[in-house]
C-alpha cells in the first residue's frame, strides 16, 4: 500500500474518531463549548467513543487471527461461541435482575459467561496435545446452537420489559458505555492486542501448515494457545462492554487485506484500528438517524457491512487468508 | 284466542332475554393486570378464574389461577377453566388471541382505554358488559372526577416545568407520548421532555437529556430497588437542573397500569413539585 493512500485512511479514521465526538442527536462545534455541551462530550461521548474503539480493535484483531488460526476465511469470532455465552450470562443477569455489583453486574456476568464457554471449547477441541482448528470450530458451532436454545428459552417465559433490555442489550448497547468499565476493558481488550502482535510472525507460519510452521522453529501448539487466550480474552471482554456486535470480526480483517496485504504483521494492527473506526463509525450513524431513539450499533455494522462484503467478493476473490 | 296466546308466550321467550340485562358471568377470566385491578375495584373478585403471571395487585389476584404471559397467553389453559367471559385488552395482549377465545365459543369483551381521558368510558362499559352498571358508573365517576378536578386545580409553580419519567436507568428508557404517564403529566400542566418520541417507552439518548436539562426527573418503580440502579445515570446527569435542585423522585408504578391506582399515581407525582 502506497505512502498516499495509508496517510488517506490514516485521516479518514482520524476525522471518524473526531466527528463521532461532535455529532449525534446534537452538534457540537468545539470552538464554542456551553456548559452541557462540555457534560455531554465528557460524561457521555467520550466514554462511549473509547467503548467503541476498544470494542472494534478487539473484534477486528480477533478475527484477523482467528482467520489465521483455523485457515478459514469465514471465521468470526463469535463463531467459537463466546458470544452466545456471554449473551446467556448477560441475559440471566437481566432477566433476573441482579444489580449485586451495580454498573459492573451486567459486564462481570458476561465476560464470566464468555470465559467460561471458550474455556470450554478449548477444551472440547483439545487433542494431542493441542487445540486443533476443525474442533475448535465444530465445537463453537455446537455450543452457540445450544446456547442460542437457552436463551430463546428464556425470553419466552420473561415480561415484556426484560425480553426488550435483553434484545437492546444483546443487539449491540454502546450507550451503557462508562469511565469505570473502561480501565478493566482495555486491561483485556490492550492485553490481547499486544500479545496478537507479537505472535503475528507466528501467525503467518502457522497459516503455512502445521509442519512447515515447526519446521521453521515454532512450537506450533504453543502458539495457537497463546493466540486462542488472546481471542477469548478480547472477545470477553468487548461483548462484557456492549453487547454483540457482529461482521467487525469478519469483514475488516479482509477489508485490510484487500489494501494492504495478508502479512500479519500488518493485518493484525489495522484491523485493530480500522475496526475501532468502523465501530465508531457505525455507532455514530446509530446515533444519528433517528435522534432521540438510537438504533443499536450491531443492527447498523449489519447493514452496513454485509453489503459492503458482498460488494467486496463481487470485485475480485478475496476471501483468502494468505496470499 | 288461543292463537293470540301463543304469540304472546313465543314472543315473550324472545323478549325475556333481551329484557335481562347481561348477567355477570360467574367466571372470568382477565388477560391484563389493569382489567385485573379493575375487576378487584368493581367487588368482582371472587368470579375472577384467571389472570396472567403478571396481575400481581391486589394480592388476591396473586393467587387466582395463572394462564401465562401478557403478549403469550396459554389457548389451552385458559379454556380448561370453562370461562363464561375473557376479557382482553388493547395493550399487550395479541389480536388473534380475541378471536381464537371467540372460536370456542367463549364471549370476549376487550377492554379498550389507551389514554387515561378513556379510562371512565372503557370502565362503564366493561361494567354494562359484566351486568355491574352501577359500581362501573360509581368507579368512572370517581376517576373522572378526580381527573377533571386535578385539571383545573393546576398549582401555578408547576406549570410549563420539564420533567421526564425514567421507567429503566441504563439502558435509559423512559416514558413517552402514548402512556398514561405522559397523560398524567399533560394534566398536571408539566412537559414532557419526552414527548416528541416516536414511541410510547423509547431508548432515550442520555445526551438530550442533558441539553433539554428537565426540572424535575422521576423515577418509577421496577422490580428492583430503583436507587442504587440510578446512580451511574445520576452522575451523568449531575449538571442537569433536576439533579442540581434535588428534584429527583423516586416513586411508585401506579401509573403503569390503566386501572384504579391512576389517581394515587397523579397526586404522587403533584405532591413531589408542591
Amino acid at each position: 500500500m502506497s505512502r498516499v493512500s495509508s496517510i488517506f485512511f490514516l485521516l479518514l479514521a482520524i476525522l471518524v474518531i473526531a466527528l463521532s465526538l461532535l455529532l449525534g442527536s446534537h452538534s457540537i462545534n468545539p470552538l464554542h463549548l456551553s456548559a452541557p455541551e462540555r457534560e455531554i462530550l465528557v460524561a457521555v461521548r467520550l466514554p462511549r467513543v473509547i467503548t467503541a474503539l476498544l470494542m472494534g480493535m478487539a473484534l477486528g484483531t480477533s478475527g484477523a487471527v482467528l482467520q489465521g488460526l483455523v485457515r478459514n476465511p469465514l471465521a468470526d469470532p463469535y463463531i467459537l461461541g463466546i458470544s452466545s455465552g456471554a449473551a446467556l450470562s448477560a441475559s440471566i443477569g437481566l432477566l433476573v435482575g441482579v444489580y449485586v455489583f451495580g454498573t459492573f453486574s451486567i459486564p462481570l456476568s458476561a465476560f464470566f459467561g464468555a470465559s467460561l464457554i471458550s474455556a470450554i471449547v478449548g477444551i472440547l477441541s483439545w487433542r494431542r496435545g493441542t487445540i486443533l482448528p476443525e474442533r475448535l470450530l465444530l465445537a463453537g458451532v455446537g455450543l452457540s446452537f445450544l446456547l442460542h436454545a437457552v436463551i430463546m428459552l428464556l425470553i419466552s417465559v420473561s415480561s415484556q420489559e426484560g425480553i426488550r433490555r435483553t434484545v437492546l442489550w444483546v443487539s449491540g448497547d454502546l450507550s451503557l458505555a462508562d469511565w469505570p468499565l473502561l480501565p478493566y476493558g482495555s486491561v483485556f481488550i490492550l492485553g490481547g492486542f499486544f500479545l496478537s502482535v507479537f505472535r503475528a510472525k507466528a501467525l503467518n507460519a502457522l497459516l503455512l501448515g502445521d509442519e512447515i510452521a515447526h519446521s521453521l522453529g515454532f512450537a506450533v501448539h504453543r502458539e495457537r494457545l497463546i493466540l486462542f487466550v488472546a481471542i477469548s480474552l478480547m472477545t470477553s471482554a468487548s461483548v462484557a462492554l456492549g453487547g454483540i456486535i457482529g461482521f467487525i470480526g469478519l469483514v475488516v480483517p479482509h477489508m485490510v487485506r484487500f489494501f494492504a496485504g495478508a502479512d500479519n504483521r500488518l493485518v493484525i494492527p489495522l484491523s485493530a484500528l480500522y475496526g475501532g473506526v468502523f465501530l465508531c463509525g457505525a455507532d455514530l450513524i446509530g446515533r444519528s438517524v433517528l435522534p432521540p431513539m438510537e438504533i443499536p450499533s450491531g443492527i447498523v455494522t449489519a447493514l452496513v457491512g454485509s453489503p459492503y462484503f458482498l460488494y467486496l467478493l463481487s470485485k475480485r476473490n478475496i476471501l483468502t487468508v494468505s496470499s | 284466542m288461543t292463537r293470540i296466546a301463543v304469540c304472546i308466550v313465543i314472543l315473550a321467550t324472545f323478549a325475556f332475554p333481551l329484557a335481562c340485562d347481561a348477567e355477570t358471568p360467574g367466571r372470568i377470566v382477565s388477560l391484563a393486570p389493569n382489567v385485573t385491578e379493575i375487576l378487584f375495584a368493581l367487588g368482582l373478585g371472587d368470579r375472577i378464574a384467571g389472570v396472567t403471571t403478571f396481575c400481581d395487585y391486589p394480592e388476591e389476584a396473586k393467587r387466582k389461577p395463572n394462564v401465562g404471559g401478557i403478549s403469550n397467553p396459554s389457548l389451552e389453559r385458559l379454556v380448561a377453566l370453562k370461562p363464561d367471559m375473557v376479557i382482553v385488552s388493547t395493550d399487550g395482549n395479541p389480536k388473534v388471541f380475541a378471536e381464537r377465545v371467540r372460536s370456542h365459543g367463549i364471549p370476549t369483551f376487550v377492554f379498550r382505554a389507551r389514554t387515561l381521558r378513556e379510562l371512565p368510558s372503557a370502565i362503564r362499559e366493561l361494567g354494562s358488559a359484566l351486568g355491574v352498571p352501577e359500581r362501573a358508573d360509581h368507579l368512572a365517576q370517581n376517576i373522572g372526577l378526580a381527573l377533571s378536578t386535578r385539571f383545573a386545580r393546576h398549582s401555578p409553580a408547576s406549570q410549563g416545568k420539564k420533567v421526564l419519567f425514567v421507567i429503566w436507568p441504563e439502558p435509559l428508557i423512559v416514558a413517552g407520548p402514548g402512556t398514561a404517564i405522559d397523560d398524567a403529566m399533560k394534566l398536571l400542566g408539566y412537559r414532557n421532555i419526552a414527548a416528541d418520541s416516536r414511541s410510547p417507552y423509547p431508548k432515550y439518548a442520555v445526551e438530550q437529556v442533558i441539553l433539554q436539562s428537565p426540572d424535575a426527573i422521576f423515577f418509577g418503580k421496577g422490580h428492583r430497588d430503583m436507587e442504587p440502579l440510578s446512580r451511574g445515570l445520576l452522575k451523568k446527569l449531575s449538571g442537569v437542573t433536576a439533579v442540581k435542585d434535588r428534584h429527583v423522585f423516586f416513586v411508585s408504578d401506579r401509573l403503569y397500569r390503566l386501572g384504579p391506582r391512576v389517581v394515587e399515581g397523579i397526586e404522587e407525582l403533584a405532591a413531589c413539585l408542591e
